[in-house]
């Protein structure tokens, strides 16, 4: 533990930030091989072997430069990537398109993702079954392995599973990132309260028609996962709806405003982890001695998480997902990850250093097998 | 109270890098446990119902699902019977089925597994018109819509 009031030093002794990353190393090893590497499959291994220094080499910098979002957002955008290429892949390997059919919804084989859970609530409740056609367990993303992983991330991590580890939302991040300054400004920022009005519609939509709509009808992710085939005026409707919402709140509106539009106006489940965020013992807090109020944090965080307001009150309000990207730009070092009872400006580099590893560690493991299988694939191509 | 109100947060936060180191290795037999629980089903509405009556042939296996009208509280007005034939398909099927086992046939169905054609002639009026009608990696999976209960529909329409 530090002394309590010590400000963050980039730039700290390499071979501390490497004694920090030791554990890392060690525990990535040991789930990204199953302690076993397979030495006969030379692509694998080297895959695997790319993903693991990867992954490592940004863990070692974020202590060792003292910045957090830069590194973070690496591994975030390529987990995103990564899901939606080996997902794609996979269905043109299998079925020679994106979409799926009648008889994979007959089967129950489409693959679960956590958005999907805030409708299933409601009629889990009442029916005491999953409105979702896929495997409860066992094959590819079942749904009690992901409510499993989500649960977990999300009591831990808090609105952090947003920015550490939700395999979408690396695309929105990925594009608020494309370009230096924002062409839209002055967004109001109470449209960060719409994914409650999401949730809230299509959880009650969801419950009366025991369809998970938002899946059905709304996700802009279905744009680079899968769909339904088009097989008439409704599938194409659905499709259409789909890619205009993944072009508008994924990729135009987040080049054009620098923020994270679909998962600060749309995403049900970020509405869920909000309140989450009141679980978690993890926060970002703002020493108000240290702060100069020059609200370049307000500015820059791409969820409306920080408000003059929050600044006052020393603590990031319920939106914020933890990406670290106010911290790395506050010029006074008054911005800091927390823990709750931890006073705000004390135990800096102690609650920095404790979310770091927790938050990149499930980020790390979770994104390492679509991250290995896509490399993989493109080593096949290659060689 | 600030010492006790630290000390739990730092526990609090310790426990969860414990949490999440445990939570891969741990992860199967967690949601083994999960899928145990009652609710961790899928609704018939996606399912299809459980199998009510298996006919054999020399051929190949009928499986006639129990009708599903399954709401939120209560049943709905309307719904279907899922069909599934199973084994080595003829490239035609006819049968003629009795979802409400009064030994009565309600519809007649005739699927053509080459051109992808199903025909549905109707005897039961709570029976309306084909749902899905597929090719499955078992073989062929039919669902038929159904209406509770005909008789509240307006003449005109049964």
């Amino acid at each position: 533990m530090d002394d309590g009031t010590s400000v963050l030093k980039p730039n700290k002794p390499a071979g501390r930030s490497l004694l920090y990353t030791l554990p890392m190393l060690l525990i990535t090893f040991m789930f990204m091989t199953g302690g076993r590497p397979d030495f006969s499959d030379s692509a694998q291994i080297l895959a695997l072997m790319i993903t693991f220094a990867g992954v490592n080499v940004l863990f070692f910098l974020m202590h060792f430069t003292g910045k957090t979002d830069r590194y973070r957002a690496v591994l975030f955008i390529a987990f995103a990537l990564s899901l939606s290429f080996t997902l794609i892949s996979n269905m043109l390997e299998t079925r020679s398109s994106m979409s799926f059919n009648q008889s994979d919804i007959l089967e129950c084989r489409i693959p679960f993702c956590h958005l999907v859970i805030p409708m299933m609530i409601i009629p889990a409740a009442f029916t005491e079954s999953i409105i979702f056609p896929g495997s409860i367990i066992g094959g590819f993303a079942d749904i009690a392995s992901m409510v499993v992983l989500w649960l977990t991330a999300t009591i831990v991590l808090g609105r952090g599973f947003c920015s550490w580890g939700c395999f979408y939302g690396g695309w929105d991040d990925g594009f608020s990132r494309v370009r230096k300054r924002s062409i839209v400004k002055n967004i109001s920022d109470s449209w960060k309260w719409m994914p409650f009005a999401v949730l809230f519609m299509v959880a009650i939509t969801a419950a009366l028609t025991l369809v998970p709509t938002y899946c059905d009808w709304i996700c802009p992710f279905k744009a680079v996962t899968e769909f339904e085939q088009v097989t008439g005026v409704e599938s194409a409707l659905k499709a259409g709806v789909f890619i205009s919402l993944f072009a508008g709140l994924v990729v135009v509106l987040p080049s054009t405003t620098k923020k994270r539009t679909q998962c600060s106006f749309l995403c049900p489940l970020g509405a869920i982890n909000s309140i989450s965020n009141k679980l978690t013992p993890f926060t970002v807090k703002i020493d108000k001695n240290a702060c100069s109020e020059c609200l370049k944090c307000v500015k820059t965080c791409p969820l409306f998480a920080l408000t003059p307001a929050d600044i006052k009150e020393g603590q990031a309000s319920i939106f914020c997902s933890k990406c670290g990207k106010c911290i790395d730009i506050c010029p006074n070092n008054a911005i800091h990850y927390g823990i709750k009872g931890v006073p705000a400006g004390t135990r800096k580099n102690f609650s920095r250093n404790l979310y770091l590893f927790v938050s990149f560690l499930f980020l790390a493991v979770f994104s390492s097998g679509s991250i290995i299988n896509t490399l993989r694939k493109l080593l096949d191509f290659i060689i | 109270m600030k010492n006790i109100k630290l000390i739990a947060g730092i526990a609090w936060a310790a426990a969860g890098l414990l949490i999440i180191i445990l939570l891969f290795p741990g992860l199967e037999t967690m949601s083994g446990k999960l899928a145990n629980l009652p609710f961790m089903k899928i609704n018939p509405n996606f399912s299809g119902g459980e199998v009510e009556r298996q006919l054999v042939s020399p051929v190949c296996t009928l499986d006639i699902r129990r009708p599903v009208f399954d709401g939120l509280f209560s049943e709905r007005k309307e719904g279907f019977v899922q069909l599934d034939w199973r084994g080595k398909l003829p490239g035609e099927i006819e049968d003629s089925i009795d979802y409400n086992f009064d030994s009565i046939p309600d519809f007649y169905i005739k699927i053509d597994t080459k051109q992808s054609a199903t025909f549905l002639k109707a005897v039961n009026p709570a029976v309306r018109d084909i749902n899905i009608s597929a090719a499955t990696s078992y073989g062929w999976a039919v669902r038929v819509n159904l209406i509770r209960n005909p008789s509240t529909l307006p003449s005109g329409e049964l």
